[in-house]
C-alpha cells in the first residue's frame, strides 16, 4: 500500500483511496499544508521503504515526532519550500533509471531514498545495472528513462561509435574526481609507471574517462598504451575480483572499488585522479534528447533533482550520510566503512598509512562544454574518432551547460558564468579553443 | 473364382529388377478361410499387406465385394505378427482404441462394453486394465485377436500370428481362432509356414514357391470335416496325405519351381487340388 | 542394511566436506600491529590478502537468515530469495514452454517428414551449439528489452534438445504402430496425439529434461549479465560485495532448485513412460 498515491499524477484525486496510514490522507489539506505533508511522507518512506516497519515506526512515536525525528536526518524544511516551485503539469512523473553501483552515481542514487526525486513531485525506481554496454543498450532501448553513464558514453553515442547512433545528452555532470589507479599489492615497490611496460591493467569501458586518463597517464610516462600494456575492460563490480585472481596488474577504476581492493587486502591506491587533473568529470547524468523533447517538464524536474542532489553531496558535512544511505545491498550492496573513505577522503591507501584528502571524490553538476571537447581530442588520440569533428558543435550539443547554469542558479547553487573554461592535465595547459593543436601536441597517439 | 467374393487380380511386387512375383491371381469366398503357405522370402507379407492395403502393388488389383480397393479399410483386420499392441494403453484400452475407431458417434459406456466383451471371448477378462508388458506373449496375441475381431471386419487378416508363441500356447490359440473363425463364420486369409496350422484352419491352402519370382503352384482344397480340433485331426482319414503333400511341395517343389513357371503359364490358372489328385500331382514334378 | 549404505556414505562424505572446509578456512586472523585508526578503516573482517572464504557455518547463517524472510522487498535492487528465485523460474518456465510450444511440433514435423529432417539438419547443427551469452547482445539489441532477451535466451538454448529428441522419437514410432493405426483409418490428428505423440513421449521427456537444465544454467548467466532480478542477479549482486557467503548460498539455492527442476521432470516422464 502506497503512503502517496502520486501527488502529481493529473489523473489521480486525492478525495479518496489515498491509504496514507500516517494521516489518514492527505486531501483536505490544501496549497503548502499539503506539499509539506506531501514531502514528509515521502522522506517518510525513503527512510523506512518497507511498509510494515514505517507503519511500525510511525504507531510507536507518532506522526509529528516522527517528522521531528526525520527532520534531524533530512532538510526537511527546504525540501518542502524548494517543492512548491517543482515543475507543474508532469508528463511521466513515473521514471526508471539505471545505474553501476560506484560512488560516481552518488547523486542519482541518494536521491531515491533521501528523497529529492519525490521532492520534485517524481517518482523514480533506480535500477543497478551490470555494465556500462547493458546501461547503454537498455537506455538506448528505453527501458530506462535516463542513465548514470561515464561522460564519454554520451558523445560516442551521439556520433554513433560503439553503438546506434542517438542525440543524447548530459544536463549534469555527477562526480569530479573519485577515480584512482589501483595496482595489486604485489607491485608496492614498483610505482614509477615507467617501469610498467607488459602490465595488464582494468578499465571500464572504452568510452570512459577512465580509459582516456590511464592512456594519458602512461603515455607522459613513455609507453604506448595500444603496445607497451594489455588494458582491459572489466566492468567495475567485477575489478577487485580479477585483481585478487591476478588477471590484471591494477587498474583505474572508480569508487568504492579501489577502496574495496583495499579493504580485501588485494591492492593498494598507488595515485587518486585529481592528482592527474583536478576537477576532472568522471561519470554523468544522461538521457536521449528524444526523452527531454518529448517531456519538457519531466525533464527540468528530473534535472533539478539531480542538480538538488549533486549540490547537497559536494558538501563535505553530508557524505557520511550519503554513504550510509547508498551502502545497503538495494544500491552499491558495499560496507559502509568502505563507501565512507571513499566519499570522506579518509581513508587507508593499503600501503599501512592512513590519507586524508577531503578533495578525494567532488560534486559538481556543472556540464562544461569543455569537457566535451577534451573527450573529442582523447576520443581522436587513440583513434576511436577517425576524420574531422566539429569540436564545440558536439560538446555544445551533449553537454547542456546553459540549462545547468539556469537550474542551478534556482536552486540557490554556485554557478560558473561562462560555459567553457582551460584547465590544466599532468601540467599541461588545455584550452577548448585550439583542440587541433592539443592533440598536435602529443608524441604518442594513434590518430 | 472370378467371381470370387474378393478377387486378387494379377498382381506383381518387384524389388529392383528382380521380380518378387508377378501375375498373381486368387480369390477367397465369404466366409472361406484361405491360407497362403511358403518360404521366408515368396513374398507372403507383401501380398498380406497388399490385402491390408498398407503397401500398393505395382501391377494387379484388388476387388473386393465387386469393387476395385486401394488402401486400407475397417472392413480389412488385421492380426500382426507381433501382436502390434500400443504399450501404452491397457488391454481395454487398445481393444476401445480400434473400436472408437469403428463406432465414432458410441459413448464411451458403449464402447467399454463392447470391448469388455470381445476380451470375454478370447477369455481376458480379468486382464483388462493390464498393460501388455503385463501380460504374455500369448495373452497379448489375444488381445490382438480381440482387438481385430472387434471391428467384425468383412475380411481378416493375420500375419504368421502364432508364430512368436511357444508351442503350447500356440496350439491353444490355434484352436480357439479355429472356434471363432472357422466353419464359415468368418472370411479370412492367413499366412504362415506352419503346415499343421493351415490345415487345422484353413479351407484352402494356397502353395506358394521360394523366391525370387514366386509363383502360386497350386491350390490344395482341404476337405477334412469341421469342426476340427487339433487332438484328433490326425486320426482323421485323409490328414497324411494331405500334410505329406504339402510337406513334400515345401521341403522340395517350393524350391525347385522357383521361377520355373510351366511353358505357356499364366497366373490366372492355377490349378486347385484335391486330396484324390494327389498322386497325379507328383509326377508333374520336373525331374 | 544395504538400503541405508548409500545414503550413510553421501552423509559421511558430506560431513567429512564440511569439516575440511571448516578447518581450512576458519582461521583468518586480521593482522596485527596496525595503526588502530588503519586497522577501523581496514574493517574487522580485513584479510590482509588472506582469502577470505566463509566457513560453512557462515554460509548456513546467510541461509537461515534467507529463508526465515524469502518475500521481503526494499526496492528494485533489493528483495527477498523468494522473490529472486520466483523471478527466475518464472523465466524460466516461459522461456521453457515458449521452446516446447515451437519445438515439439516442429520436432514433429520435421520426424514424420526425412526431408524437412535433412533440410533443417544443417540450421539445427549450426544453431545448437552457440553459447547463451552469445544470443544476448544480439537479443538486447534486436528485442531492446532485457526482460524479453532473457526469456528469448533461454527460448533460443533450450529449444534444441526438444526439438532434436521430439523429432528422433516421432521418426522412430514403430512401423507396426502407425500400420495398425492405417487399418483402422485413424485421422490425422488423432494418430498424432494418440498414436505418435505417447509413443515419442519418453524421448521428448528426455529431451525436455535435457532442455530444463540448460535453461536453469542459462538464466543464471543471463541474469549475471543483464541483472534487475533474479538468483543470477542476486548472485552477481553478491560478488560486487565480495560476499562469498552469499554467494556459496546462492549457489546452493541454484543446484537445489536445478534438482527440483529436474526430478519433477523426471517424475512428469515416468508418468509418460511405457515398457514393452
Amino acid at each position: 500500500m502506497p503512503l502517496i498515491c502520486d501527488p502529481f499524477d493529473p489523473s489521480a484525486t486525492h478525495s479518496d483511496g489515498c491509504g496514507c496510514a500516517a494521516h489518514g490522507g492527505v486531501s483536505q489539506l490544501q496549497g503548502a499544508d499539503r506539499m509539506a505533508q506531501i514531502v514528509n511522507t515521502a522522506v517518510l518512506r525513503a527512510a523506512f521503504p518497507k511498509a510494515t516497519s514505517r507503519r511500525r515506526f510511525l504507531k510507536a512515536v507518532g506522526a509529528t515526532t516522527a517528522a521531528a525525528a526525520l527532520a534531524e536526518l533530512f532538510p526537511l524544511a527546504s525540501a518542502t519550500a524548494l517543492a512548491q516551485d517543482a515543475p507543474k503539469g508532469l508528463e511521466k512523473p513515473n521514471l526508471k533509471i539505471g545505474f553501476i553501483p560506484i560512488t560516481c552515481a552518488s547523486p542519482i542514487i541518494m536521491a531515491q531514498p533521501m528523497g529529492f526525486y519525490a521532492k520534485h513531485g517524481l517518482n523514480v525506481e533506480v535500477i543497478k545495472t551490470a555494465g556500462w554496454a547493458i546501461v547503454r543498450d537498455k537506455a538506448l532501448n528505453r527501458e530506462y528513462d535516463a542513465a548514470h553513464m561515464l561522460s564519454p558514453m554520451p558523445i560516442a553515442i551521439s556520433l554513433g561509435l560503439g553503438s546506434v547512433k542517438q542525440s543524447w545528452q548530459i544536463p549534469a555532470i555527477e562526480n569530479i574526481n573519485g577515480q584512482a589507479i589501483t595496482l595489486a599489492v604485489k607491485h608496492k615497490d614498483r610505482r614509477d609507471p615507467k617501469t610498467w611496460k607488459g602490465m595488464r591493467f582494468g578499465i571500464p569501458f572504452d568510452y570512459s574517462m577512465h580509459n582516456y586518463l590511464l592512456r594519458y597517464y602512461l603515455a607522459e610516462a613513455g609507453l604506448d598504451p595500444d603496445s607497451d600494456v594489455q588494458l582491459r575492460v572489466i566492468p567495475p563490480p567485477e575489478m577487485v575480483a580479477n585483481l585478487r585472481a591476478d588477471n590484471i596488474d591494477g587498474f583505474l577504476g572508480p569508487d568504492p572499488v579501489n577502496q574495496r581492493a583495499v579493504f580485501d587486502g588485494v591492492g593498494f591506491i598507488h595515485i587518486l585522479s585529481r592528482e592527474l587533473w583536478d576537477g576532472h568529470p568522471c561519470c554523468s547524468f544522461s538521457s536521449s534528447a528524444e526523452f527531454a523533447q518529448a517531456n519538457p517538464n519531466t525533464f527540468l524536474a528530473l534535472t533539478q533533482a539531480i542538480i538538488d542532489a549533486t549540490g547537497f553531496a559536494n558538501k563535505a558535512e553530508n557524505r557520511k550520510q550519503i554513504a550510509d544511505a547508498i551502502a545497503p545491498t538495494n544500491y552499491l550492496n558495499q560496507p559502509p566503512v568502505v563507501v565512507e573513505q571513499a566519499l570522506t577522503g579518509i581513508f587507508a591507501d593499503g600501503l599501512g598509512n592512513v590519507v586524508r584528502q577531503p578533495l578525494r571524490a567532488g560534486f559538481d553538476p556543472f556540464p562544461w562544454e569543455s569537457f566535451g571537447v577534451w573527450i573529442l581530442t582523447q576520443m581522436k588520440r587513440w583513434g576511436q574518432l577517425k576524420g574531422d569533428v566539429d569540436y564545440a558543435q558536439v560538446a555544445k550539443s551533449v553537454m547542456l551547460a546553459t540549462d545547468a547554469r539556469k537550474q542551478m542558479t534556482a536552486l540557490g547553487l554556485a554557478a560558473p558564468a561562462a560555459n567553457t573554461k582551460t584547465f590544466v592535465v599532468m601540467g599541461k595547459a588545455f584550452d577548448p579553443a585550439t583542440p587541433e593543436a592539443y592533440l598536435a601536441s602529443f608524441p604518442i597517439k594513434h590518430v | 473364382m472370378a467371381h470370387s467374393w474378393l478377387s486378387v487380380e494379377a498382381i506383381a511386387r518387384s524389388y529392383g529388377a528382380r521380380p518378387v512375383f508377378r501375375d498373381l491371381s486368387f480369390g477367397i469366398d465369404r466366409g472361406e478361410f484361405a491360407c497362403l503357405i511358403g518360404h521366408s522370402g515368396c513374398g507372403k507379407t507383401t501380398i498380406l499387406n497388399i490385402l491390408a492395403g498398407l503397401e500398393a502393388p505395382d501391377a494387379g488389383v484388388l476387388v473386393m465385394d465387386g469393387h476395385e480397393t486401394a488402401g486400407p479399410s475397417l472392413d480389412r483386420a488385421v492380426i500382426f505378427q507381433s501382436h502390434a499392441l500400443y504399450p501404452w494403453l491397457t488391454a481395454l484400452g487398445n481393444v476401445a482404441f480400434a473400436l472408437r475407431s469403428r463406432h465414432p458417434t458410441w459413448s464411451r459406456t458403449q464402447i467399454e462394453i463392447q470391448a469388455r466383451a470381445a476380451l470375454a471371448t478370447v477369455g481376458l477378462k480379468d486382464a483388462a486394465t493390464q498393460k501388455p508388458a503385463e501380460l504374455s506373449g500369448g495373452m497379448k496375441q489375444r488381445v490382438g485377436i480381440a482387438r481385430a475381431l472387434s471391428l467384425e471386419p468383412a475380411l481378416l487378416l493375420m500375419d504368421e500370428p502364432f508364430s512368436a508363441l511357444d508351442a503350447l500356447t500356440r496350439g491353444t490359440l490355434q484352436d480357439e481362432v479355429s472356434g471363432l473363425v472357422g466353419g464359415g463364420r468368418q472370411t479370412a486369409f492367413m499366412i504362415t509356414h506352419d503346415v499343421d496350422e493351415a490345415i487345422l484352419l484353413a479351407d484352402r491352402i494356397l502353395l506358394m514357391t521360394n523366391g525370387p519370382d514366386a509363383w502360386l503352384a497350386e491350390i490344395v482344397i482341404n476337405t477334412l470335416p469341421r469342426p476340427r480340433d487339433r487332438a484328433n485331426l490326425h486320426r482323421q482319414p485323409g490328414y497324411y496325405p494331405l500334410r505329406n503333400h504339402i510337406v513334400d511341395f515345401l521341403v522340395t517343389r517350393s524350391r525347385l519351381l522357383a521361377g520355373q513357371q510351366p511353358p505357356g503359364w499364366t497366373g490366372r490358372d492355377v490349378p486347385e487340388i484335391r486330396p484324390s489328385d494327389f498322386h497325379e500331382q507328383r509326377e508333374r514334378v520336373p525331374a | 542394511m544395504t538400503r541405508f549404505a548409500a545414503p550413510f556414505l553421501s552423509i559421511v562424505l558430506l560431513a567429512l566436506l564440511l569439516g575440511v572446509w571448516q578447518i581450512s578456512v576458519h582461521d583468518t586472523q586480521p593482522a596485527a600491529g596496525m595503526d588502530p585508526e588503519y586497522a577501523k578503516l581496514m574493517g574487522l573482517q580485513a584479510t590482509a590478502g588472506k582469502s577470505a572464504i566463509p566457513t560453512p557455518l557462515d554460509v548456513a547463517a546467510k541461509l537461515v537468515q534467507a529463508i526465515r524472510d524469502p518475500f521481503y522487498d526494499h526496492g528494485p535492487n533489493d528483495k527477498g530469495i523468494g522473490i529472486q528465485l520466483a523471478y527466475s523460474l518464472g523465466r524460466v518456465l516461459l522461456g521453457f514452454g515458449l521452446a516446447m510450444i515451437v519445438a515439439v511440433p516442429l520436432g514433429f514435423l520435421i520426424g514424420m517428414s526425412p526431408l524437412m529432417g535433412a533440410a533443417l539438419n544443417p540450421f539445427i547443427q549450426v544453431l545448437k551449439p552457440i553459447s547463451p551469452l552469445a544470443w544476448m547482445p544480439l537479443a538486447l539489441y534486436t528485442i531492446k528489452d532485457s526482460d524479453q532477451s532473457a526469456i528469448f535466451v533461454i527460448f533460443i538454448c533450450s529449444v534444441w534438445p526438444m526439438l532434436v529428441n521430439t523429432a528422433f522419437g516421432v521418426s522412430g514410432v514403430r512401423r507396426e504402430w502407425l500400420n495398425v493405426a492405417r487399418t483402422l483409418e485413424v485421422g490425422p490428428l488423432r494418430r498424432a496425439l494418440r498414436v505418435i505423440l505417447p509413443a515419442a513421449a519418453p524421448t521428448i521427456f528426455t529431451g525436455m529434461r535435457i532442455s530444463i537444465g540448460i535453461a536453469w544454467l542459462v538464466i543464471v548467466a543471463a541474469e549475471m549479465l543483464v541483472g534487475g532480478t533474479g538468483i543470477g542477479y542476486f548472485v552477481w549482486n553478491q560478488w560486487n560485495n565480495l560476499s562469498l557467503a552469499d554467494i556459496l548460498m546462492g549457489i546452493l539455492l541454484i543446484g537445489v532448485v536445478g534438482m527440483a527442476l529436474d526430478r519433477a521432470l523426471a517424475a512428469a516422464a515416468t508418468s509418460v513412460a511405457w515398457r514393452e
